[in-house]
């Protein structure tokens, strides 16, 4: 999440807003993102409802496998990143300007 | 004299182990490298609703909020208090 708060005007300036997702309990997200400097909101996906949706779930240890997806205006997926390659969001950041560039 | 072991036996012997050898590599590998998730890019993403806490209270998020206005990074991560 560091990352994202990093390059978060970035992404603002490119019509993007930023959004974590966990299965952690809501105050448990807002302690994370305050003792990591976090502007943006961490949802708590509580119960794991959309986690699930999304086909994230593992199973292995509760929780949601680490992903990020880059949706457009229009609700489609334009970009996204799994596992290990989702630590750095510098793809997400490039094509957020890219589109930006195109509209 | 000792009798050779045959060609064939030792063939056979030498694939056994190769081939039980390479069991817990592939146990490994497999796990390294879980399937990719079902959503793909340009599929339409799944609307939810979701709370986070401001502070003093709960506030709801749903994607359908953003539609046509701006672009969202959804970013799933495993657990608070853990790295990236």
């Amino acid at each position: 999440m560091k990352h994202f708060q990093q390059n978060l005007q970035k992404l603002e300036a490119a019509d993007t807003q930023v959004l974590g997702v966990s299965m952690d309990s809501p105050f448990a997200n807002k302690a994370f993102a305050d003792s990591i400097g976090v502007t943006f909101p961490l949802l708590s996906d509580w119960g794991g409802e959309v986690t699930h949706n999304y086909g994230l779930y593992v199973d292995k240890y509760k929780a949601a496998r680490r992903v990020n997806f880059l949706i457009g205006k229009d609700g489609k997926i334009l970009e996204e990143q799994i596992d290990n390659e989702a630590i750095d969001p510098t793809k997400i950041v490039a094509a957020c300007e890219r589109h930006k560039l195109k509209n | 004299m000792r009798k050779p072991v045959s060609h064939a036996l030792q063939r056979c012997l030498l694939l056994t182990a190769l081939a039980i050898l390479s069991l817990p590599c592939q146990a490994v590998a497999q796990e390294k490298t879980p399937p990719p998730p079902k959503l793909k890019v340009g599929d339409v993403a799944p609307d939810f609703k979701l709370q986070y806490f401001t502070g003093s209270d709960l506030k709801d998020v749903t994607l359908n909020d953003y539609k046509g206005k701006k672009n969202i990074v959804l970013a799933f991560y495993i657990f608070a208090f853990t790295g990236g």
